[in-house]
């Protein structure tokens, strides 16, 4: 039943695997991260630029020698004082059915090092945050998000299904593209909303099923701004996003207690009624 | 009071200045305030429009489960201006009301009592919020009241038209059948109407009605079938059936199982678990992980069949009234009710009152606020689950029930105050030269 969903879910495990390892190599948060990738500049999204490539692995620690990686990112500079993320902070906001995601990205060295950055490079700020079952994002209201220009590009992977419950429902991941020249404008401080919406929970007797995320993951992905298009590929840095605060949501359920007497009133109340209007039309 | 102000004309002009106003501050709320004045449901119109106009299929939007013609209607928010459908849907909105006017002046309806029964369409909130909200129902009002008024010449190609449009109009099929199986053919090869005329009249003609509950009677069943069996009710079925099939094949040869998914099979088989007005969303709910037995699919079905049948065999002869009940018994009994459902009576609705005994204090006003409050205690537990997130799936279906109730409590007001009036006279001999002299 999850088939479909395979191969993004391969790439998020093997990005945010890369990224772990990564980050433990480094004694910083963003400082030195070693694990640094690319993506022809033809592919859209970060989870559909290695789609080709999961299906080729049966294991994600053996996608950094099996990726091409290493061959097309050859030649490719990766030392351009690259920004680096200072602040991370994510909140679920709202009560409800209906709330949203806030992402508070900072960056260092804001005045100089970014200005200089983006003189020479194009560059966004990838967020993919892998939704738990049972929270959903709609791809159209996203949609309208970037005809407002806040967001760059969005795409949702996976279970799109905007109406089923979260028992009849998959998983999904929403990747989010925001320019980070929109950052600076902001002096390096980003905020990034993400309206989620929650599915129906299955039935629980406490009345209240709890959804619990999962980090995101935070890629950096820039090029040359006279990169020639035959030859053009997206330099990807990841930042490493573990330690953001935990976001829970709790939502309403049935309870299989009421089962049996819901569906019996329902019932004789439908019927009741039903022949009280035929009573009414038939002999009145 | 200043009623003789009140003309069509007038009445007309000040609602499409309310329409347009309306529609003026939609833009403004849209552009400026968190909470929008535009329906969803626009918005998934406008996509389909929008990939409609890019060449694509308007099923490529997800949740558009509408026939791609609505989509077609649309190509002008995309090519135009955004706001294009809404206008077309407050058009069909007024339409309704001048339709209204139609069809009781054809009933013999004094002008006062008409135009007071447009305002009620017209000016009802609930009405003329749907269609600047851009909400497409306004267009399926129009037509069915232009099958009523073309009920005997040309009525099969709407009829077939506006079910593949919107499937509901489907339970309209029995007493338009039966109407039409009854020749009621005067001297003009038309039917004859029934004149409206002064209660004291009707209450003599108190007999006719019961026509009607004879021929329910077991010995008269033959006969009454026989009679649905006659030129005109082979030609409506042929012609309305023929319409269907046309545009359904004709959208299943242009987009596919896509399209008789999304626009004809979800309706037929739709069960939502997500709360809505309807009594049956949180058994719904409860057993969405295991699915349903025959028998309480039967169970839910069965009331809502019984209803439509008793309604059909004793009002259908007084088919504007038929259809009004039957309108507002399908939605209360439906598997699925949202506030949109409601325009599908309320444009019914003026064309009963002319007839009805009930005054407006205090039966009727009783009537307003029994169904108004019942929907807003509904409204208030629904805003807390959705909301608040709170767990009240217990008070919401019990205000599901609790709004079941008003609207029995309402049919049942109505149904009683009734004075019951064919729409075409039974004798045509009879009611012929009076129709004749009041031509003159």
């Amino acid at each position: 039943m999850a088939a479909g969903r395979w191969p993004w879910l391969l790439v998020v495990a093997w990005v945010s695997g890369v990224a772990a390892a990564s980050s433990s190599s480094s004694s910083q948060t963003g400082s030195s991260q070693k694990f640094i990738n690319c993506m022809p500049c033809s592919k859209r999204y970060v989870a559909d630029a290695f789609d080709t490539f999961t299906s080729q692995l049966a294991q994600h620690r053996d996608l950094a020698e099996t990726s091409d990686s290493a061959d097309s990112c050859k030649g490719l500079d990766y030392d351009l004082g690259v920004p680096v993320l200072s602040e991370l902070h994510r909140q679920l906001v709202g009560e409800g059915s209906h709330r949203r995601l806030v992402y508070h990205v900072k960056f260092v060295n804001c005045a100089d090092a970014m200005v200089n950055f983006l003189d020479s490079n194009d560059a966004n700020l990838v967020v993919i945050e892998n939704l738990p079952n049972g929270v959903f994002a709609d791809p159209f209201e996203l949609q309208h998000f970037v005809e407002r220009k806040v967001f760059l590009d969005v795409a949702v992977f996976g279970d799109t299904n905007l109406e089923l419950p979260s028992a009849l429902s998959n998983r999904s991941t929403v990747e989010i593209h925001v320019d980070l020249a929109l950052s600076a404008s902001m002096s390096c401080n980003l905020v990034i909303d993400l309206p989620l919406h929650a599915r129906y929970p299955p039935l629980d007797a406490s009345g209240y099923a709890t959804v619990e995320f999962g980090s995101p993951d935070m890629l950096l992905r820039y090029r040359k701004k006279d990169t020639l298009p035959d030859s053009c590929s997206w330099l990807l840095k990841d930042h490493d996003a573990t330690s953001v605060e935990k976001a829970v949501w709790r939502i309403p359920c049935g309870d299989e207690a009421h089962i049996g007497f819901v569906s019996s009133i329902t019932f004789l109340s439908a019927l009741v009624c039903s022949i009280s209007i035929v009573i009414a039309a038939l002999f009145f | 009071m200043a009623s003789a102000a009140v003309t069509l004309p007038r009445v007309m002009l000040a609602s499409a200045a309310l329409r347009v106003a309306l529609l003026v501050f939609g833009e403004w709320q849209d552009a400026h305030l968190e909470v929008r004045y535009t329906d969803v449901d626009y918005l998934v119109f406008s996509d389909a429009a929008a990939s409609v106009a890019a060449g694509g299929s308007p099923f490529a939007r997800a949740t558009y489960r509408y026939s791609p013609l609505l989509a077609y209607l649309l190509l002008p928010n995309t090519l135009v201006h955004p706001a294009w459908g809404k206008v077309l849907f407050s058009a069909a909105d007024l339409l309704v009301g001048m339709f209204i006017d139609i069809i009781l002046k054809l009933r013999g309806i004094p002008d006062r009592t008409r135009i007071w029964s447009v305002v009620a369409w017209l000016f009802n909130p609930f009405t003329f919020t749907i269609g600047t909200r851009g909400n497409c129902e306004p267009i399926v009002c129009a037509v069915i009241l232009w099958i009523l008024i073309c009920l005997m010449n040309g009525a099969a190609f709407w009829y077939g038209l506006i079910v593949h449009f919107r499937i509901y109009p489907i339970i309209y099929a029995i007493p338009f059948v039966i109407v039409l199986g009854k020749s009621y053919a005067g001297p003009a090869g038309k039917p004859i109407l029934t004149q409206w005329t002064s209660k004291q009249h009707l209450q003599s003609d108190k007999s006719s009605p019961s026509v009607e509950g004879a021929t329910s009677s077991f010995t008269n069943l033959w006969s009454f079938l026989r009679s649905l069996v006659t030129r005109n009710t082979i030609m409506f079925g042929l012609l309305s059936g023929s319409m269907f099939f046309l545009w359904t094949g004709v959208f299943f040869y242009l987009y596919g199982w896509e399209f008789l998914n999304e626009a004809l099979l979800y309706h037929l088989s739709r069960t939502d678990p997500r709360h809505n007005f309807s009594i049956y969303f949180y058994h719904i709910y409860l057993h969405h992980q295991q699915g349903f037995s025959s028998i309480q699919k039967l169970a839910s079905f069965l009331p809502q069949l019984i209803v439509q049948l008793a309604l059909i065999v004793r009002f259908s002869r007084d088919l504007p009234f038929c259809l009004f009940l039957q309108t507002v018994a399908f939605v209360a009994f439906n598997k699925v009710m949202t506030a949109q459902y409601f325009v599908w009576f309320f444009c019914l609705l003026p064309l009963i009152l002319p007839w009805t005994t009930m005054k407006l204090n205090w039966k009727g006003l009783a009537c307003i606020l029994v169904w108004m409050g019942s929907q807003l205690h509904w409204l208030m537990w629904a805003y807390m689950l959705e909301f608040k997130g709170q767990n009240v799936f217990i008070q919401l279906w019990a205000a599901g029930l609790m709004f079941l109730a008003a609207n029995i409590f309402v049919m049942l007001m109505v149904i009683n105050h009734h004075r019951s009036t064919p729409l075409f006279s039974s004798s045509s001999v009879k009611f012929a030269g009076k129709v004749a002299s009041k031509k003159e």
